[in-house]
């Protein structure tokens, strides 16, 4: 009975791991995925560590098993007769602590060089250094593109970076702690208030990578997304420059009697004292000083952003497939609905604190409809659409 | 002298609470002098009902009510962590709120650690190491009460918040400063520092306590190499508490400040690291860990010699991983904290450190196979599920290891992953011996087996329902999803095993449902006398508390055991023929004590509860105002003048003069070589009991 039994067993584990396989269905955070050298380093570790794992849990699970089969107790057995009475085994005892010791040594013997490779920066005199903020609850981005020490382009949700390139990220919070993760691209790294951490990440190829908060913040902690857009190097080029041309552009005032002109008028009154647009409204940043943007992510180049509040919702229209839909010219579809809902009643889409200085305001008794229209009227001036990767448009 | 008690048997002591008539026989007694110190207050001397159990100082009974407490915990936390799943079934859950879900999530983990395992762990601990090692009682009988009843006290206040603004919602991890004032304004967090503050003192009375017991008061010849090793366990566990409920304490005691008074420890305005309270955390954290499971690794290494009829496969080195597993449990703690940027000589430091801790727990899981190997394994229901826990808890170490690895567990931290690895750990290690414990010493503490049927079907339900649950999460946590989020995307590819997982909880609660049925059902037909009683020694068993009767008599034994050997009395049971084999030459129900003698025990007492009850008014008062503290503190100030002029045993009540060797008489029946000299009960005031002297001739 036993060895059927078992033969059964047997069969059944192709059956498992069959299943198993179907629901691996790929996510878009996923670890075991890596795309560039430090995602790749850390992904052979777990696979070594993993395969070791399962051979010696296949170990002990095989000889749980055959104790199960092999020695029970079998009802016609004398009560009174006694199984060899083992104590313990020298030599036993000490082959399986050497063994597992060996096995540890080993896997030690891998693992401290890649604690110490991940550690290291990119020292190289033109190396990228982003200033990543975390804050309740949205991730901030600052590009200090001539290093004067001043930031000459500070954007949220998206971190946008070139293809290849170590980039270096100097990690900080505003309030708790957070962690920053992007799983393809490198393991996380906390946000610490009152530290800096520096962290590099790296891609091999373009695309769209997605990230979120990983330590706990406080209410809207899931809401706490990123994504990191990976760029070919003239792609790079081309994002710098329509963001420092939204930048430009923002300085100007709408054309007066025209709904954005109005739409300004209300960012103004109602807007400013959280977030800020560079130029016209930089002055008004109050809030916490390590800000450039306030307390609220700074809007300007809103429009090339590929996701809005904390990378919750999108800020274009995607398709079932994941895909990106178009305009009949050609342009991205802009989710005004979400927005517009976003800017009206934001707790709502969105668990937060407003009273406490978490999170976004609701807006639902104070704008009218003809209000949001303006101000997404004025809203939609603030940037180009986003520079999407060439390899891929989509974002599932 | 003769005072007649009936023996325990099943007609009389239905409720399991022993003979439970030993004071009211005694009281009519003349022994008792005409100038009595009874202390300020009349004694209690209820030896029956509700009253009997609110002043006891029996560290049965108070076993019985940790376990009771730690049970119905585990129902709450259960049902909490129940919405949790339901929140996760699908993409973007709107079962619950938020800020709801953050409350279930944290007061989840919070009431598994500090509600439910350890006072588990606790209920074992108390009701058996003074039985495994041939004592009357526990050293400090009045202080073990008090212990319990501020663990009472205690899980009330802490779970009180949710009627009163809300629960803790910073994690059980608490990290600053999401947890100060700023970023959690409601009372919730006020109620964990002070709540875990409360559990801590009970925790920390017990453990020295145990400590106390038993390395004083083992029975003669038990050298500490001849000590049971869930007895072993339990010592090294009350060391690893008494070191690391100190920093714990510490770590609220700033919280506490921080959010009461504006004090400044965790004010990154104000200078501070935040990073201080990760490190205390974790230092307390990461021996509370092995505070969890060592005494599960005790219970199998009790049950599985006995269901295979072999001894314990490497006895010292199964006691020594432990002490070594104990030892090494300080120097990890960082290893939570990979991520949180101390630098990669720390990072490099406390990763080996991780591994190889690894060694002495593998080499614990490797002698208990060997134990099970070439015998006769009974498959009873605690049987089956200490061998659960060996198979899963394996799980649970090799994914420990996998994230001993620091690069890996910067992927790994913080992810479903390891909430699948400390589940494999803490269910399958940690609760699987507990239920393990519970059928196997039940007939010990009630006098009745619980049904085998319905525990098998707890079992089967329990072992699919928990791999359903926390398998699946291995995968979702590699796939990327990340602890503590109260919702996930439709994108991200986890609804599939969450709504496995979510399924696995049920399975879970089913079996909890039929644990539930299983005590109630069989207790009521043991009330009605259909269940047979279960006999001092129903399993074959090796210890000492299998050589007196069940339901144990109040005093324990008739008189001081003394052992020669580890596993002493089932030598008792086998001795070598003229061939050299083993042959039975008894049967324990038949060399079992009787129970008969009524010897002077430690008596009942008002004041544990009473001043425990002073605790959760000094947390109230100041969470809302301090004259209640005020209230809270004349409370427990009051109860201990009250306690200290009280005399640990009351010389009202009387006590015969059994032939027990347990030093309260000069009769030295027993055999041990200890002294006769007057020891703690005769003094009056002290707080030793009556089983002391016995331990002096223990030592190695």
């Amino acid at each position: 009975m036993g060895t059927r039994f078992a033969r059964r067993c047997f069969l059944a584990v192709p059956a498992l791991l069959g299943l198993l396989l179907a629901g691996c269905a790929t996510g878009r955070l996923d670890a075991t995925k890596p795309v560039g050298q430090e995602a790749r380093d850390i992904d052979f570790l777990m696979r070594l560590s993993g395969w070791m794992a399962v051979g010696v849990g296949i170990f002990v699970a095989a000889a749980v098993f055959a104790i199960i089969v092999k020695f029970r107790a079998k009802p016609t057995d004398d009560p009174d007769d006694l199984p060899p009475q083992v104590h313990g085994n020298r030599k036993a005892e000490l082959t399986w602590t050497i063994i597992p010791t060996a096995l540890l040594v080993f896997l030690t013997i891998f693992t401290l060089p890649t604690v110490f490779d991940l550690a290291r920066v990119n020292a190289a005199e033109d190396a990228r250094t982003i200033r990543v903020e975390g804050q309740q609850w949205w991730w901030q981005f600052s590009y200090d593109l001539n290093k004067d020490g001043r930031y000459d382009i500070v954007t949220a949700n998206d971190l946008v970076i070139p293809t290849g390139e170590k980039v270096n990220l100097e990690i900080e919070s505003n309030d708790v702690i957070h962690s920053f993760w992007i799983p393809q691209l490198n393991g996380k790294k906390d946000a610490v208030p009152g530290r800096v951490h520096d962290w590099t990440i790296r891609s091999d190829e373009p695309g769209i990578f997605y990230g979120e908060c990983a330590e706990f913040c406080g209410l809207s902690h899931a809401n706490m997304q990123m994504r990191t857009i990976v760029l070919t190097p003239d792609d790079f080029e081309r994002w710098v420059e329509e963001q420092l041309e939204g930048k430009a552009a923002a300085q100007a005032a709408p054309a007066e009697g025209s709904a954005e002109a109005a739409g300004a008028a209300l960012f103004e009154t109602h807007c400013i004292s959280c977030h800020v647009v560079d130029g016209p409204y930089e002055s008004a940043a109050g809030g916490n000083a390590n800000l450039l943007a306030g307390i609220a992510p700074n809007l300007t180049n809103l429009m090339s952003r590929t996701a809005f509040a904390g990378a919750l919702y999108e800020t274009y229209q995607i398709g079932p497939d994941g895909e990106y839909l178009r305009n009949p010219d050609g342009s991205l579809k802009l989710n005004l609905a979400e927005l517009r809902e976003w800017v009206r009643n934001a707790p709502d889409m969105k668990p937060a604190r407003a009273d406490n200085q978490q999170g976004m305001l609701d807006f639902s008794e104070v704008l009218t409809d003809q209000d949001l229209d303006n101000l997404m009227a004025y809203l939609q001036t603030l940037g180009s659409e986003p520079v999407l990767p060439a390899t891929n448009a989509g974002a599932g | 002298m003769a005072i007649v008690t009936d023996r325990p048997d099943s007609a009389d002591s239905p409720d399991g609470s022993g003979p439970g008539t030993e004071l009211e026989v005694a009281e009519p007694d003349s022994h008792g002098d005409d100038s009595p110190r009874t202390g300020v207050f009349a004694r209690p001397t209820h030896a029956t009902g509700w009253r009997e159990w609110l002043f006891t100082v029996d560290h049965k009974k108070i076993g019985i009510m940790y376990g009771a407490l730690a049970l119905f915990w585990f129902l709450i936390g259960g049902l909490e962590i129940g919405l949790v799943r339901l929140q996760l079934w699908a993409p973007d859950g709107e079962v619950i709120s938020a800020d709801f879900y953050n409350q279930l999530f944290t007061m989840h983990g919070v009431t598994m650690v500090f509600l439910v395992i350890m006072p588990l762990a606790n209920a074992f601990a108390n009701y058996l190491v003074p039985l495994q090692i041939g004592a009357r009682d526990v050293a400090f009988p009045r202080m073990n009460a008090l212990g319990l009843w501020i663990f009472f006290f205690g899980g009330i206040f802490l779970n009180l918040s949710w009627f009163l603004g809300g629960g803790a919602d910073g994690g059980w991890f608490a990290y600053a400063p999401n947890t100060g004032m700023t970023f959690s304004p409601g009372h919730g967090m006020d109620f964990y520092a002070l709540g875990l503050q409360i559990a801590g003192i009970a925790s920390l009375l017990g453990a020295i306590n145990l400590l106390v017991t038993i390395i004083n008061m083992r029975c003669p010849g038990m050298s500490l190499l001849r000590m049971p090793v869930f007895t072993w366990m339990i010592l090294v566990v009350q060391f690893l508490l008494v070191f690391a409920l100190p920093v714990i304490t510490v770590a609220l005691i700033l919280l506490t400040f921080d959010r009461t008074f504006d004090a400044n420890f965790f004010n990154v305005d104000a200078g501070a690291d935040p990073l201080l309270w990760q490190h205390l955390f974790w230092i307390f954290g990461h021996p509370e860990v092995y505070i969890l499971i060592l005494p599960a690794f005790g219970v199998v290494s009790e049950t599985l010699p006995v269901f295979s009829r072999k001894p314990l496969f490497g006895y010292p080195i199964v006691v020594l991983s432990g002490a070594a597993i104990g030892f090494m449990g300080w120097g990890v703690w960082a290893h939570h904290m990979f991520t949180s940027g101390m630098g990669p000589v720390s990072v490099a430091a406390f990763s080996a450190t991780t591994m190889f801790i690894a060694v002495p727990t593998g080499v614990k899981i490797l002698n208990w196979i060997a134990t099970m190997w070439a015998g006769k394994v009974r498959f009873t229901v605690p049987m089956m599920f200490s061998v659960s826990l060996v198979a899963m808890f394996t799980i649970g170490g090799l994914s420990g290891v996998m994230h001993a690895i620091a690069p890996a567990d910067t992927q790994q931290t913080d992810t479903y992953f390891i909430v699948a690895h400390f589940h494999y750990v803490l269910v399958g290690g940690a609760l699987m011996g507990m239920f393990a414990g519970m059928y196997y010493w039940w007939p010990k503490a009630f006098g009745y087996h619980l049904n085998d049927r319905l525990g098998r079907w707890h079992f089967w339900l329990m072992l699919l329902g928990f791999n359903v649950t926390f398998g699946p999460m291995h995968i979702v946590g590699l796939q990327g999803m990340a602890r503590r989020h109260s919702v996930y995307g439709e994108f991200d590819g986890f609804e599939f095993w969450n709504k496995i997982a979510t399924i696995g909880y049920f399975l879970m609660l089913i079996a909890m449902v039929i644990l539930a049925v299983n005590i109630f059902r069989t207790w009521g037909r043991y009330r009605r006398g259909l269940e047979p009683g279960a006999g001092a020694d129903p399993w074959d068993g090796r210890t000492l508390e299998w050589a007196i009767p069940s339901p144990v008599p109040e005093h324990n034994f008739d008189y001081v055991p003394v052992v020669s050997d580890v596993d002493d009395f089932w030598h008792k049971k086998y001795q070598p023929d003229e061939t050299g084999k083993l042959r039975r030459i008894a049967y324990g129900n038949d060399i079992a004590q009787i129970g008969d003698q009524h010897p002077h025990l430690p008596s009942p007492s008002y004041w544990p509860i009473v001043l425990a009850m002073g605790m959760p008014l000094i947390g109230f008062g100041l969470i809302y105002n301090l004259w209640i503290a005020g209230i809270g503190l004349l409370l427990l100030v009051g109860s201990m003048f009250g306690w200290t002029l009280e005399p640990a045993t009351d010389p009202d009540a009387g006590h015969g003069h059994g032939h027990d060797g347990y030093g309260d008489h000069d009769d030295d029946h027993g055999g041990g070589n200890h002294d006769d000299s007057p020891d703690g009960q005769d003094d009056g005031n002290g707080v030793l009991t009556a089983s002391t002297a016995n331990g002096e001739a223990a030592g190695d």
